[in-house]
């Protein structure tokens, strides 16, 4: 045996025991850091050899609270350590379940709410749909009662003539209409009922009849035959004193004389 | 002669160790029942050795929690290459209890005067009971270790026994008991090597 490996050999069995000095055992690592395979084996085998020296310990048993103490502190770090990516089986475990449970959370929740905001889409579109027919109704509305003021401007003239209209036998027996006319402003309030609905292709037509000769006043449509319709008649100048209004069904539009077949009609 | 003196105690240990690796795994991925079956194994054996060297309980008990609570946290350093499970937690728990040993408020305390050639003043520093360990395999193990040390120079055994169980450098051996510092290192290195030996020649047969 070498002086070094003797040296190796005397130093490595303090170390082993514990028993070296701080300035033998600095020695010792640093020879530790070079050994070859034969030195680090006996380090090995020596170490073994000091551990089997502790099974002639005298056994002795620690109080219980020993245990207790080592466990929690075990189960404490195991727990503090369970949210983070660790190599603990148990934990990972845990982990794992939280990680999954927490998936599913996040699934269901999304998925409620992906049906709680097509349910506001589908909401929101209805109310759309509503406030548009709102809308319109109120747009509707607000040209009805434009268009009855304007009626009204007719009725508030200080002299107007009326003209009832009848049906005639053949075509509109049922038939019924009035003329309300403001000579002095040029304008009338044609009210008719019990019109039958025109084709899409056709009007009625109002004529005024004046010496045989019949004036358009303009054309209109009726929608619904079963209430009373109101039109407001512009540019109706005349001076005569007798005459007669007559409504007959002409093609889109009006024609300049009639064709058609008279529907109401009622003298001055 | 590793191989021979590891897998020849392998043999004996073959369970053993296999239980003890697989404890140690269990301890790496943080399983703290593992803990439990590691404590419950060894913890009168290590608890034994750390009272042969400290000498009060208190101490003891709390160096004890100190070595599982290392095992616990640093079980990532043991070594499968380099020794067994048993090994590295002795190594553990001996250096755990030389390091409170060799601490301010241990040196302060009046060392105890003893002498090697007085039998009577040592502290029994190993058993001799039949059964100490409640364990068939360390029985074994210690009566072979037992049989191994009566082979070996009474001057030797001594030396050994003082510096494992007592904890005490060569130097503070050679000062306790009188012993020059080269006889003392001289026996405790002719004296491991002789273990060693028997050991494995224990073990061969």
């Amino acid at each position: 045996m070498s002086n070094e490996n003797n040296r190796f050999t005397e130093l490595c069995t303090g170390h082993v025991l514990n028993a070296l000095s701080d300035s033998e055992e600095k020695k010792f690592q640093q020879l530790l850091a070079d050994a070859n395979e034969d030195q680090l084996a006996l380090y090995d085998e020596l170490k073994a050899v000091a551990a089997e020296m502790a099974t002639l310990a005298p056994a002795e048993r620690p109080s219980l609270s020993v245990k207790e103490s080592i466990m929690q502190m075990a189960t404490g770090v195991a727990n503090s350590q369970s949210g983070k990516t660790g190599p603990a089986n148990v934990n990972r475990m845990r982990w794992y379940r939280v990680a999954v449970a927490a998936s599913f959370i996040f699934i269901f929740t999304s998925i409620g709410l992906l049906f709680y905001s097509q349910s506001l889409e589908e909401d929101m579109r209805g109310q759309s749909q509503t406030i548009a027919q709102q809308q319109t109704t109120i747009e509707q509305l607000e040209s009805e009662v434009q268009r009855k003021e304007e009626l009204l401007t007719i009725l508030e003239a200080r002299e107007v003539d009326l003209v009832m209209m009848a049906g005639m036998e053949n075509t509109n027996p049922n038939g019924y209409g009035k003329v309300v006319w403001d000579k002095q402003g040029g304008r009338a309030l044609l009210q008719v009922a019990n019109m039958p609905a025109v084709p899409t292709d056709k009007d009625y037509q109002l004529w005024f009849i004046v010496n045989g000769q019949p004036i358009s006043a303009g054309v209109f449509a009726v929608d619904d035959p079963q209430r009373d319709n109101f039109f407001k008649i512009e540019q109706l100048q005349s001076d005569a004193r007798e005459g007669a209004f007559a409504i007959t069904m002409e093609p889109k539009g009006g024609v300049p004389q009639p064709t058609g077949d008279m529907y109401l009609l009622g003298n001055m | 002669m590793l191989f021979f003196i590891l897998s020849a105690i392998g043999k004996v240990l073959t369970k053993d160790e296999e239980r003890d690796r697989d404890i140690m795994a269990r301890i790496k991925a943080r399983d703290a029942s593992a803990l439990s079956e590691l404590y419950d194994q060894y913890n009168r054996l290590l608890f034994g050795l750390i009272l042969s060297i400290l000498k009060k309980r208190e101490e003891a008990e709390d160096t004890l929690q100190e070595v599982f609570t290392q095992i616990w946290e640093k079980a990532e350093q043991f070594d499968l290459e380099r020794g067994t499970v048993y090994t590295w937690i002795v190594s553990l728990t001996r250096n755990k209890s030389i390091d409170r040993l060799r601490s301010k408020v241990y040196k302060e305390q009046k060392k105890q005067s003893t002498s090697l050639d007085n039998e009577d003043v040592f502290y029994p520093l190993y058993s001799d009971e039949t059964d100490p360990l409640e364990n068939t395999i360390l029985t074994d193990r210690a009566k072979k270790l037992r049989d191994a040390l009566d082979q070996i120079s009474d001057k030797q055994r001594k030396v050994l026994q003082v510096a494992y169980f007592n904890g005490m450098s060569q130097s503070e051996i050679a000062d306790e008991y009188d012993i020059p510092l080269g006889t003392v290192k001289t026996r405790m290195r002719d004296g491991m090597i002789k273990l060693r030996e028997l050991l494995a020649k224990e073990i061969e047969l």
